[in-house]
């Protein structure tokens, strides 16, 4: 195996044996480079964290980060009762260039240049053990914009603790987890018809977070193709009615939609130009992205006319009063709701048969007339 | 149309029966060049309109995915569709002008007015196509075909003009009419598109082109014997001289002076009309940029704040107290305070060893551990003293005796 746990039996003589662990650091280091998923799990503590956590479970262990400072105090018994921890991750797993002190210098111009320095240091670790969600993220917006010199953007350790992370974020967590970088949209999420269910009733049903924008491979929700997506993506839960019919909404919406100008539009662009910005509203222009009210909410539903108009203005600034009786509000016509459209669709559903089916009549009997005409004339 | 040869009662009014070779070849004007470059114009555009329009009232088929497509999207095909519709605007526009024309200043005979004539001739028609009729009833310039045509181009020509502009101008259509008007207009322009695209199919293509196929759309003329088959009554009339016939000159001239400044008047509103139809509002087609909420994205939250130090950074070791009288050496105090402080770091890990006090001495990658004798300039004593040493630093006490260890030699023994 690739420690020596007996060695734990003798902590007491530890600075004795140090060099003696090294080695056998080196060695375990060595073999876990080969390939290690899953260590076996053993109650045992690795020994060898130790020499770290001697400095490293110092309280104040705070070095100057530029203008800031950075903590490095690590808990060492949280991070035993860690996933990590209960792995037998040792330090050095990830903290691969630490093994020796001094440490390796590290980018100590302001803490989120320290993190990114540990990041670029440390994530080829990450990948070893967790390489579909590494992959996925490499392909996200948050390392496009690491890539791209922002080092705002979150890297692994940003969202997963991994030192403390029990195991992945529950939902309601999750969002916490993206309020840290992105704290203005969730406070808006929050406030929504679905962060207000999460958050208060754990409704299983409404999204999180990452149920619209993904886990790892996050896109990014800024450009055409996102957009164009969005009936598509809302239509995911809102078309189905095992989710629905518990809160009484039409899974009508998305066919709705794509039946009115704007709908139709969206829809052909996605199918033919689908990176193409349109001009056309989808579901989160009217609705909201984060801050999607219950249609009949007396402050921002859009059920009422004049909250409607409100969004028409934003690509028709001249609109009126009337004006948001265009959208047909996800109706079907009917008698009750749109009746002029439903008895003009009603007229033509008569008359288009009517006019050619008369045609028709003349067309037929005039050919049979024909037919039978040639037949007597060859006849004479 | 040979196999018909009883049915003629309009032989008898053939001059005779020599001359009637020779009538079969003359011809006769059906329409002029300038109605049959007008009948392009609206064949093209309505083609057009019919093939740009009807993929968007059936947008989800895959045919319809396909055209759109296969023109480079939906906005291109509407910009084509809004084209063509301008191109039929302007058809309309010329039509009613030169039907002014034939009606006040010629004074031409109404014949594609519908008259009662048309209904029993269309009722007769079918009832000699049944058998109950032995004689197809003879019909004038425009029979009841032509005419249901004519009239229903016109009928379909307001209700798309009128659909049209409400779905082209809604935001300007909502200041008169209720919001609801414009997805009405919608289902009326779809509905009423299928219509004429079906009444063209099954009515004018079998009329025109299957029955017998007419050419005098492009060649302007039909002979003796089609005039006889098709329109034996006009033909009976230009026979008989009672067909139109010139008006003097002074009278038209007298009638155009007329005509032309009415007519002007006409167009012009017409041309602002159609203007209006364009360019009316263009809020529905050049819309401002999609706009994304106004919010912040990065908005990181106020870090957690650290723990405060805790009061027990003391050593966990008492510094060893030196000897009173003697001076501390590597041996009697110095080698065990560092064990117990700073070789967990400073040990064999590299860089500076204080396992040993050959190592100790040698120092590290900054340079010798200490001057023996001067401890201010001793780097130990600096990097302590400094802050430099960011961490795990030593109590007073323990610095006090190692900087009396430098003073007095920084000895082993």
């Amino acid at each position: 195996m690739r420690r020596c746990f007996d060695r734990a039996e003798r902590k007491h003589a530890r600075i004795i044996l140090l060099t003696l662990g090294l080695i056998l650091l080196f060695a375990a280091l060595a073999s876990q480079a080969a390939g290690r998923a899953h260590a076996s799990p053993s109650p045992v503590p690795p020994s060898d964290n130790d020499s770290c956590l001697f400095c490293h479970s110092e309280p104040d262990m705070i070095i100057e980060a530029g203008a800031e400072q950075v903590l490095l105090t690590i808990d060492g018994d949280k991070f035993n009762a860690s996933a990590h921890g209960q792995e037998q991750v040792a330090c050095l797993d990830c903290h691969v260039a630490n093994s020796k002190f001094p440490h390796p210098t590290y980018d100590k111009s302001s803490p989120r240049e320290f993190s990114y320095s540990i990041y670029t240091a440390t994530k080829a670790t990450c990948k070893a053990c967790h390489a579909d969600e590494a992959q996925s993220a490499m392909s996200g917006v948050h390392e496009q914009t690491l890539d791209a010199g922002n080092h705002n953007a979150a890297m692994c350790a940003d969202c997963h603790n991994p030192h403390y992370a029990k195991g992945a974020a529950e939902r309601a967590e999750a969002t916490e987890v993206c309020a840290r970088c992105h704290s203005e949209i969730a406070a808006q999420y929050k406030a929504s018809v679905h962060g207000k269910a999460l958050l208060t009733e754990a409704n299983p049903d409404v999204p999180a977070c990452v149920d619209c924008h993904g886990g790892h491979s996050i896109e990014d929700p800024r450009t055409a193709e996102f957009r164009n997506h969005i009936p598509g993506l809302c239509a995911q839960c809102h078309t189905d009615a095992s989710i629905m019919d518990k809160y009484d909404l039409s899974t009508n919406v998305l066919d709705t939609y794509v039946a009115d100008y704007h709908g139709t539009t969206v829809t052909l662009f996605e199918s033919n130009t689908p990176r193409l910005a349109t001009n056309k509203p989808v579901c989160t222009d009217c609705h909201g992205t984060h801050t999607i009210s219950k249609t009949d909410d007396p402050q921002s539903g859009i059920a009422l006319k004049e909250n409607l108009l409100v969004k028409c203005q934003r690509c028709h600034p001249d609109a009126t009063a009337n004006f948001p009786d265009a959208w047909m509000s996800h109706y079907d016509a009917s008698p009750q709701n749109f009746p002029l459209v439903y008895y003009v669709n009603l007229f033509y559903k008569f008359f288009i048969p009517a006019v050619i089916g008369g045609m028709l009549v003349f067309v037929i009997t005039d050919i049979l007339r024909r037919i039978l005409n040639r037949l007597k004339g060859g006849a004479h | 149309m040979a196999a018909k040869p009883k049915a003629r009662p309009v032989s008898r009014r053939d001059a005779g029966k020599t001359a009637k070779k020779k009538e079969a070849q003359r011809s006769y004007v059906r329409f002029t060049l300038a109605q049959r470059v007008e009948h392009v114009l609206m064949l093209l555009s309505f083609s057009t309109l019919g093939l740009t329009g009807l993929p968007q009232r059936f947008a989800s088929h895959p045919v319809s995915l396909w055209f759109i497509n296969a023109l480079g999207g939906i906005d291109n095909l509407r910009a084509i569709h809004h084209t063509a519709a301008v191109v039929m605007m302007f058809g309309t526009l010329y039509h009613i002008l030169v039907v002014g024309y034939k009606i006040f200043v010629e004074r031409r005979r109404l014949t594609m007015l519908p008259v009662v004539q048309d209904a029993r001739d269309a009722f007769g028609v079918l009832l000699y196509n049944i058998g109950l009729k032995k004689i197809r009833p003879q019909m004038g310039r425009y029979t009841f075909e032509e005419k249901a045509e004519y009239w229903a181009f016109a009928w379909g020509a307001v209700v798309m003009g009128f659909t049209g502009f409400l779905m082209w101008n809604p935001v300007t259509a909502a200041k008169f009419l209720p919001g609801e008007f414009i997805p009405a207009a919608k289902a009326a322009h779809g509905g009423e598109a299928v219509l004429a695209v079906l009444a063209i199919i099954v009515w004018h293509m079998y009329s025109v082109h299957i029955k017998h196929f007419n050419k005098a759309m492009w060649s302007g003329r039909l002979n003796e014997e089609e005039m006889l088959h098709e329109h034996p009554l006009e033909l009976a009339d230009i026979k008989a001289g009672v067909a139109d016939r010139p008006v003097d000159s002074l009278t038209l001239r007298k009638r155009q002076r007329i005509y032309y400044p009415v007519a002007g008047a006409l167009a012009a509103i017409m041309l602002v009309g159609i203007y209006g139809f364009i360019n009316i509002e263009e809020t529905a087609l050049i819309t401002v940029p999609p706009q994304a909420e106004k919010v912040e994205v990065f908005v990181p939250q106020t870090p957690t704040p650290f723990p405060t130090p805790l009061p027990t950074a003391t050593p966990t070791l008492p510094p060893p107290t030196p000897e009173s009288a003697l001076p501390p050496t590597w041996n009697n105090a110095i080698g065990a305070l560092f064990a117990a402080r700073c070789s967990e770091c400073h040990g064999d890990s590299g860089g500076l060893n204080l396992g040993a006090y050959a190592s100790a001495s040698a120092g590290g990658v900054s340079g010798p551990l200490f001057v023996a004798g001067d401890p201010a300039r001793s780097l130990l004593i600096l990097k302590l003293t400094s802050g430099e040493h960011p961490y795990a630093t030593l109590t007073a006490d323990e610095i006090a005796l190692l900087e009396a260890w430098i003073l007095g030699g920084a000895l082993e023994e």
